[in-house]
């Protein structure tokens, strides 16, 4: 046996038997029996996942739902998936992303999914993912033969983004990420947009379009002096007698999801259309900077208040 | 060695004589950290509420996934003494904090990536005080296989991060073993971070209930890589996830 392996075979047998130690302690409260392989209790899932999100789902078949599994082909066919020896789908309601979606998998014959397309209830591409993994080792393509892939795949998929995209090497899988950043009334919506990862191989690895409600915008709106100075009231109050000082780095307007980044009395509120906004980047200096390199304010265009925001640790 | 050996007989017969059988009891330790006091009011002025989140979210996946007990804490519990001492009887180990790579004076390629412990309650994040160096874990793993790795912190996803070796992960996207590291490449914004690991553990963890069997972490990478939306500070730190390890294995643990 190899050291490492011993150490890992030690590990796991230490635990181990202190569980059974703490099953012998606890006779009549716990039972082996109740754990299943891999140790793990089933009220011990069910209690860490108290209060989580979760994502459910009813099976969709192609025969009661054929348009969704119709759609579901023509977009994997639009994007050059690989189609499996058979398609499964589902219903999904996400608990995460809080969002509704149909879901088509393309399956192989061990049962692994290649390809997952889902569609909104109007049958528009949300997301479309391969899962092959990408085996080619150089280049065959460059950043501008990404973008017409991607462009060339959006149009045969029926996906119309608007705007010119800009394209990214992807430094973790290679390849590239070509982005069609959403605009409303010339501001940009907060991470909206149509995504492509275009592949070494100048095939698409995935597609997805993000897309949210956005609120009428305030009639009256904020100027940046003003909003600026609604920035400084807000960083001045939080880093008052702290030490810590601070550099507004920018400002313009775009539309926001209003979050629980500094207030965590609004964690599980019900989504809300986006709202208009002063987006602030600020930047720390003195013992904030330890450990934060940036704090991004959302103050809404309206009415100045502090709506949310971000933070990079 | 010898210690390791004793404490495996120790063991052994310590089940042996309780008459009880460890099959279906194999249990394999998690730690789940996050450093919340850093990012408290008392230092920033806001309560910053991501690092509850994302760590009630690890913690509550890493247990779905089979890893048990799961330890470690949010807040001030998360110490470097604890980390270290805690760290080699792990199979899992997820981090959410300030991370980074930073320069080492010895040793090819001169980093020596680090965490931030918590800092407790009475002060705020000095470097010098909180590091939990690389090289510091690599020391306690003390050449030990880790299976799930996910450094939620900025930049230890990227090519120069010495952290996947401290679990003696390689940096590989084809390894056999069943291991598989994540982490981000660039500055990366909590939010992104959070929308990226509720997509990547809801796609690991749903496998069961929807295939019937477990989909690989690579997939769920894959997936929550893909669903893209993810804001970030500025053009020259895209959002990037990065992984290193098996591409075929499922997460769970042993």
């Amino acid at each position: 046996m190899s050291a490492a392996a011993l150490v890992k075979a030690t590990r796991t047998m230490t635990v181990a038997g202190a569980v059974v130690l703490g099953l012998a302690v606890s006779a009549g409260q716990l039972t082996a029996a109740s754990l299943t392989a891999g140790g793990t209790d089933t009220a011990q899932v069910q209690a860490a996942r108290a209060g989580q999100p979760v994502t459910t789902g009813t099976v969709l078949y192609a025969d009661s739902s054929p348009a969704v599994f119709a759609r579901a082909a023509s977009a994997r066919d639009a994007f050059g998936f690989p189609a499996g020896v058979k398609r499964t789908g589902r219903h999904v309601h996400d608990g995460f992303q809080r969002s509704e979606y149909d879901e088509v998998s393309e399956v192989d014959a061990a049962g692994r999914s290649v390809s997952t397309i889902q569609l909104d209830g109007d049958g528009r591409v949300l997301a479309a993912i391969r899962f092959d993994p990408d085996s080619s080792e150089f280049p065959k393509t460059t950043s501008d033969g990404a973008a017409e892939s991607a462009e060339r795949g959006l149009t045969a998929s029926g996906v119309r983004p608007g705007g010119q995209p800009t394209t990214e090497t992807n430094s973790s899988s290679g390849g590239w990420d070509v982005h069609w950043r959403r605009t409303e009334g010339g501001y940009a919506v907060r991470g909206d947009e149509v995504r492509v990862h275009v592949r070494h191989d100048g095939r698409i690895g995935s597609v997805a379009r993000i897309e949210h409600r956005l609120a009428a915008a305030p009639a009256r709106r904020l100027n940046q002096s003003e909003a600026r100075q609604a920035v400084t009231r807000q960083m001045n109050a939080w880093f008052s007698g702290r030490g810590s000082g601070y550099d507004v780095q920018g400002m313009d307007l775009q539309w926001v999801d209003a979050n629980a980044a500094f207030d965590p009395s609004k964690l599980g509120a019900a989504p809300q259309p986006y709202r208009l906004a002063w987006v602030a980047n600020v930047k720390p200096s003195g013992p904030a900077a330890e450990s934060v390199r940036l704090i991004t304010l959302y103050v809404d265009a309206g009415d100045g208040t502090v709506i949310g925001g971000d933070v990079v640790e | 060695m010898k210690r390791a050996k004793t404490l495996l007989v120790s063991v052994l017969l310590a089940a042996s004589v309780l008459g009880a059988t460890a099959q279906g009891a194999l249990a394999y330790r998690a730690d789940v950290w996050s450093n919340s006091n850093s990012f408290s009011s008392r230092c920033l002025g806001f309560t910053d509420t991501y690092p509850q989140q994302l760590y009630s979210l690890a913690r509550s996946q890493m247990i779905a996934l089979g890893y048990s007990p799961v330890g470690g804490a949010v807040g001030s519990s998360f110490t470097r003494s604890a980390f270290i001492s805690g760290v080699l009887p792990d199979w899992g180990v997820y981090v959410h904090t300030h991370g980074d790579n930073y320069w080492a004076s010895s040793g090819y390629p001169n980093i020596d990536s680090a965490v931030l412990q918590d800092p407790g309650t009475s002060r705020c994040s000095v470097f010098s005080t909180d590091a939990i160096r690389s090289s510091t874990i690599k020391s306690a793993t003390a050449g030990a296989p880790y299976n799930l790795v996910i450094m939620s912190t900025c930049r230890l996803g990227s090519s120069s991060s010495t952290m996947p070796g401290a679990f003696q992960i390689e940096k590989v996207k084809n390894s056999t073993q069943r291991e598989f590291y994540l982490g981000y490449v660039n500055l990366t914004y909590d939010s992104a971070q959070l929308r990226f690991e509720q997509a990547f553990w809801s796609y690991l963890n749903a496998t069961d209930t929807f295939l019937g069997i477990r989909r690989s972490v690579y997939e769920a990478f894959t997936y929550a890589t893909g669903i893209g939306g993810y804001a970030a500070p500025d053009s020259g730190n895209p959002f990037q996830a990065n992984w290193w390890g098996n591409p075929n294995y499922n997460g769970t643990p042993g």
